[in-house]
């Protein structure tokens, strides 16, 4: 038998470093600190980073083979649905087209209209395209993770879209990756403009239904099923007009006078591919020396900087 | 010669790597299950428990709390979950095992498994109960059958990662041991 399979250096029996219970409790103590860090403080990002970029190659290398089958199983897709596809595709393209053709009107128009009635011109919007990695398997949070951080740009509050409406928000930042939180979390919250009556309201995410809510709406409110309801551009983050969701079911309860409306998302939640992040809009505001066109608010000498709008935490 | 019940024969001794990359491997392993059933699958066994509680188990002295420590706030990064979520589960689930070391590897591997359950399911119940107190609400009912499914990989643990040292030796026909 030769020797090295025989252990050699044999444990000691006196030097077994700290108790388990004394290591138990020092290493929960730092584990409870880091929560408390994380949720209340706010400062736990520069750890997050740094093991996220630790972990990076590990996630690379689990990613590969889900990747693989998921373009794998391309290969083996009928011609028909193929051509199905590229067909609707077509399509929709032609519809764009059109719409893009009235947009352009339209813009023009707003733009003489907004310069005649001397109110700030908006500034276009810049966005990028991501693509999304997987979905963070949290079991408690709805969030995705795309293929674009910190180095390409992105920050943190940044709304993303996917082609048929708003998805959600960036809410973690990491060097080469960064996280988005779905309209259907339960901690996310939109406000929205329904643009058939023009009235305002704010959803939340419904994680169970994967529905948004838009809560305290009078139960006398003119809200339809199947209206559509566009972002207000209100809160300083999304630019106002993105399609967000529309009306889905609205149900009177009881003694409350409010109306329980649930919308259905435009977006695609559960399978987007690929995504648009925007730039945040308070970042884009044409200049900071100009006085807001708002009314002051009774009380404060002066009105809302304009530069703090959606700098505030997501959550 | 005594023999535990769970063993039938004599274990050649550990190498640490082979402990490293079977660890790296179940982090690896979850995190590809996770991506590619889409994510959000509460009741998706946690192979990285799994495997810690059974090094700890059975080599105490090589790997300890604080590299379960390290482990579960690399889980918590990756998931996007509380910083410091999966860290207290499995410095618990350590703990837990360090305690049950000494008796855990004399019952035969059903009653292994069965006594690595209680084990599981309490760092489970702690994960739920810190994003309870956090305000994320209760999991999905299905979440219970994450401990289940890990108890009942226990067998299986115990095949794929003492197979390195049950390899016989070379025999030697002049010292037949």
């Amino acid at each position: 038998m030769p020797l090295d399979t025989v252990d050699r250096t044999p444990p000691s029996l006196f030097k077994q470093g700290h108790s388990a219970l004394s290591k138990l409790m020092v290493l929960s103590a730092l584990a409870v600190l880091l929560m408390v860090v994380d949720t209340r403080l706010r400062i736990g990002q520069p750890v997050r980073a740094a093991v996220a970029t630790a972990l990076t190659p590990l996630q690379w290398l689990a990613l590969a083979p889900v990747r693989a089958l998921q373009t794998g199983s391309g290969y083996f897709g009928s011609l028909q649905s193929a051509q199905q596809e590229a067909a609707t595709a077509r399509t929709e393209l032609i519809r764009q087209a059109q719409r893009a053709a009235q947009v352009e009107h339209l813009t023009q128009e707003n733009h003489e209209l907004r310069a005649l009635l001397a109110m700030r011109s908006k500034l276009p919007v810049k966005a990028q395209g991501a693509e999304i990695l997987y979905d963070a398997a949290d079991p408690y949070t709805r969030k995705l993770v795309v293929d674009k951080g910190q180095a390409q740009g992105v920050e943190p509050g940044a709304p993303v879209m996917d082609g048929y409406g708003v998805l959600g928000q960036v809410t973690r930042v990491y060097p080469l990756v960064s996280e988005i939180t779905l309209l259907t979390d339960r901690d996310q919250a939109i406000p929205l403009l329904n643009t058939r009556t023009g009235q305002r309201s704010v959803a939340y995410g419904q994680p169970r239904l994967g529905q948004l809510e838009l809560r305290f709406v009078a139960a006398s409110a003119d809200v339809q099923v199947g209206d559509l309801l566009t972002t207000s551009g209100v809160d300083g983050v999304y630019p106002a007009g993105l399609p967000v969701a529309r009306v889905a079911s609205i149900t009177q309860q009881g003694e409350g006078g409010f109306a329980r409306v649930l919308c259905q998302p435009l977006a695609h939640m559960e399978h987007a591919l690929q995504v648009l992040v925007l730039e945040p809009l308070a970042n884009g505001l044409p200049d900071e020396n100009v006085k807001p066109v708002t009314q002051a608010r009774p009380g404060s000498g002066q009105g809302p900087k304009p530069g703090r709008a959606g700098q505030e935490s997501p959550r | 010669m005594i023999m535990p019940a769970g063993q039938q024969q004599l274990l050649l001794p550990v190498r640490p790597w082979f402990i490293w990359i079977s660890l790296l491997l179940a982090l690896l392993l979850e995190m590809t299950l996770e991506m590619g059933l889409g994510g959000r699958t509460a009741w998706l066994p946690e192979l990285l428990a799994l495997a810690l509680l059974f090094w700890i188990v059975h080599e105490p002295l090589r790997v300890n709390i604080g590299i379960a420590f390290l482990f579960g706030l690399g889980l918590d990064v990756h998931q996007g979950a509380l910083l410091g979520q999966h860290a207290l589960a499995f410095t618990v689930l350590g703990y837990l095992g360090t305690r049950v070391h000494r008796r855990l590897l004399w019952f035969a591997l059903p009653t292994q498994a069965l006594q690595a359950l209680p084990l599981l399911l309490a760092a489970h119940a702690l994960q739920w109960l810190v994003r309870l107190l956090a305000g994320a609400g209760w999991p999905h009912w299905s979440a219970l059958l994450a401990p289940l499914l890990e108890a009942l990989l226990w067998p299986l643990a115990d095949w794929l990662l003492l197979a390195p040292q049950r390899r016989p030796h070379e025999p030697d026909e002049n010292r037949p041991l």
